[in-house]
């Protein structure tokens, strides 16, 4: 993702911030406080609603989603912001609604994204569509389009963004009006909907995600779960409507981690208010706030938008962990969030990686930093795993280790091996064989039979190679006849200083060329001339191995 | 065979494709010049053809650093090498970095890794003056090219040959 947008937006965040959030928001998610909230709300609710109407009904594009998810957000500031003066925002509701993400109409040009410019361009519009007082702040405005320009263009984020914008299937009208819907606006009203949408958390995860980092808890960073799939938000996110405040986009988080994906979208959502929330925090215009957490599969992708996006400090201590890494504008350490369990341990610093503490896991700085370092190492161990041929049913680090060292050691021998065969070629053509080698080289490449390659150590440990190799095996008997004496050569000038000198590597080399051949014999019948000189000694690893 | 090109963790991108290319080119150039050589020589004896097979080990690993680039420490660490190996063949010598004890008698989960990883440091050029987790991102770099190495040179071993 972009870094620097994220720090550009940082700033501008930075600047607006401190008239954005207000430390004061005191949402009661504990259900019993809900009149305060709601009062609050009301007054904004409906112009909200109307907005969000708008926003919504365009919501079939993923920006859209994006865009809904942030204009709550908006919204529910404004019972703090009011006298934020936010009023940049017209509540001018745009009747192009399919395209009308755009919260900011400043919004950079650096949303490079396929995503990031149709929001773009849906952005704007939607400045003037929110009304009464929900005013993305152009000036300020730094955090929706903030977030909304990290949006990466991640097909996974995509699909949570649409799915978003699905929430409550379709009928999403009925949820932005908080006098109506039931469920969604309880927890707005609670909390500036930010939890209900949690609660109501159709699986539009990404929702209530949003509304939760929306809610302008400056201390509250976003937490960018990524449990995929863990769409049982309900019952999660009711918990987290008890707590306080203080920790409500904690809980807003968990529940948004309960339901996963859609956390994605939540992150951006959360980037919007984290500007704001920064500077509350007085978290200086540093990129930081790379959280951690847990990688899926898409999870480097997500990663890095939640980097962008992601600029509050607060966290919930979910069990999800995102590792981000980079200029994340979030700022990670308010010392002021009392979360449960989860404490930073990384004081807030530019390009730091900064890692949350799992719920239930010690908070030890050392173990921190050696968890950071197992993921990192399992990832890449994965990636080893994919290069090496035949290690996928190999489980643990050992024997992993152990296979990664004999494939480099073959990979060398081979390639050695081949040196030699080389050298021994008589070079009947001329060099102008090389375009024509080139050309072979480059498309013919792809043989299985090439990529074996003539090795004399057979490698047992690659046992799963042979059966395929087998088939293709050019025996390489019609070659190896016309070979054998490159065959013996080589063999001997290899087993030359194996055995450190020229005694008897002719005697070994036909006798291994002869093993050789009645082996291929047996085995491979009459392999096809084209790779001859693929001889895979398979069939008889006995014979064949070399110690060398 | 692979996707032309893979991306690591870390986003460092093996784009086999043109490594292969580059690789070949400089190969076959490295190549032609040493079978001038033995032309002029005209000796194929198995000494002679021992020093070749070296020449030709050491211009197919030169070939494949240059056409990675220094972007990679082994690919660095490689070059470095062959160069002192030209003016200084015994010279370069390798310390050990961890003392590893010849019967793998794992002590704790953590020696598993010290273990391993000193063996791999011995196989991956550069790798004594890297820490584990660059060590295993570069094993990964490695392997890749290595098996294209491996490919590009059987590919002309067979065209050659027939």
């Amino acid at each position: 993702m972009d870094m620097s947008e994220k720090d550009k937006f940082e700033l501008e965040n930075r600047n607006e911030e401190p008239m954005n959030y207000s430390p004061s928001m005191t949402y009661g998610f504990g259900g019993s406080n809900l009149t305060n909230a709601s009062m609050d709300l009301v007054p904004t609710g409906n112009s909200m609603a109307d907005s969000k109407e708008d926003l919504i009904g365009s919501s079939s594009q993923p920006s859209a989603s994006m865009v809904e998810s942030f204009s709550p957000a908006l919204w529910d500031h404004p019972t703090n912001a009011q006298n934020m003066g936010f009023c940049d925002i017209n509540g001018q509701t745009s009747a192009s609604t399919s395209n009308t993400m755009g919260i900011r109409k400043g919004i950079p040009a650096s949303l490079r994204s396929g995503i990031d410019r149709p929001l773009d361009m849906c952005w704007n519009p939607p400045n003037s569509m929110l009304k009464g007082g929900i005013f993305l702040p152009n000036g300020p405005a730094g955090m929706l389009p903030q977030s909304l320009s990290q949006f990466p263009a991640d097909s996974g984020f995509i699909e949570r963004a649409a799915r978003f914008s699905c929430f409550n299937g379709g009928n999403f009208s009925d949820m932005m009006n908080p006098f109506v819907v039931p469920e969604s606006m309880s927890l707005y009203s609670k909390g500036g909907g930010m939890m209900q949408w949690a609660v109501a958390g159709q699986g539009t995860k990404a929702m209530s995600s949003n509304e939760l980092n929306q809610v302008g808890d400056a201390s509250n960073e976003v937490s960018l779960p990524i449990d995929h799939g863990a769409t049982d938000g309900s019952p999660l996110k009711n918990e987290k409507k008890s707590e306080s405040l203080v920790k409500s986009h904690d809980e807003a988080k968990n529940a948004m981690d309960g339901s996963g994906n859609e956390s994605d979208e939540a992150d951006f959502s959360g980037g919007a208010e984290e500007p704001s929330m920064m500077e509350d925090t007085g978290v200086g215009p540093s990129s930081k706030g790379s959280k951690k957490r847990k990688r899926s599969g898409q999870a480097n992708e997500l990663d890095q938008t939640k980097i962008a996006a992601h600029q509050s400090v607060e966290s919930t201590k979910d069990d999800t962990e995102m590792v981000q890494k980079g200029a994340s504008t979030t700022n990670k350490t308010t010392g002021r969030l009392v979360k449960q369990g989860s404490q930073t341990s990384d004081p807030p610093k530019e390009e730091y990686i900064h890692v949350r503490a799992r719920r239930g896991q010690a908070t030890n700085s050392h173990s921190l930093a050696e968890r950071v370092r197992r993921e990192k190492i399992s990832e890449r161990m994965k990636f080893l795993q994919d290069l090496v041929p035949g290690c996928s049913k190999v489980t643990g680090k050992a024997v992993m280790l152990d296979e990664i060292i004999n494939y480099v050691q073959s990979l060398q021998r081979q390639v050695e091996f081949l040196s030699m065969k080389l050298a021994t070629v008589n070079p009947r053509l001329d060099l102008n064989i090389e375009s024509l080698l080139e050309k072979d080289i480059l498309q013919s490449r792809v043989g299985p039979s090439s990529s074996m390659g003539f090795s004399p150590d057979m490698h047992i440990a690659y046992p799963p190679l042979h059966p395929s190799q087998s088939g293709l095996i050019q025996a390489g008997l019609p070659g190896m006849g016309s070979s054998s004496d490159l065959l013996r050569r080589a063999m001997g000038s290899q087993m030359a200083p194996m055995t450190g000198g020229f005694k008897e590597p002719s005697q070994l080399s036909n006798v291994w060329e002869d093993e050789l051949q009645n082996v291929f014999q047996m085995s491979y019948g009459t392999g096809t001339p084209s790779n001859s000189q693929d001889v895979d000694g398979s069939g008889t690893p006995g014979h064949m191995k070399v110690e060398l | 065979m692979r996707t032309s090109t893979t991306t690591t963790s870390s986003g460092i991108t093996l784009s086999t494709k043109s490594c292969r290319i580059k690789f070949a080119r400089r190969f076959l150039r490295s190549l032609a010049e040493i079978k001038k050589q033995k032309r002029s020589s005209a000796s194929s004896s198995e000494e002679e053809i021992c020093k070749r097979s070296k020449r030709i080990k050491m211009a197919a690993y030169s070939s494949m650093a240059r056409a990675v680039g220094p972007r990679m420490n082994w690919s660095r660490a490689l070059l470095f090498k062959l160069r002192n190996r030209v003016s200084y063949p015994r010279l370069v010598k390798k310390k050990k970095r961890v003392t590893v004890r010849s019967n793998k008698v794992p002590r704790s989960k953590s020696s598993v890794h010290i273990d391993r990883g000193n063996k791999l440091r011995k196989l991956v050029p550069g790798g004594k003056s890297m820490d584990y987790i660059c060590l295993l991102e570069e094993t990964a770099h490695y392997i890749t090219c290595l098996n294209t190495q491996v490919k590009v040179m059987q590919a002309i071993a067979d065209n050659l040959s027939k």
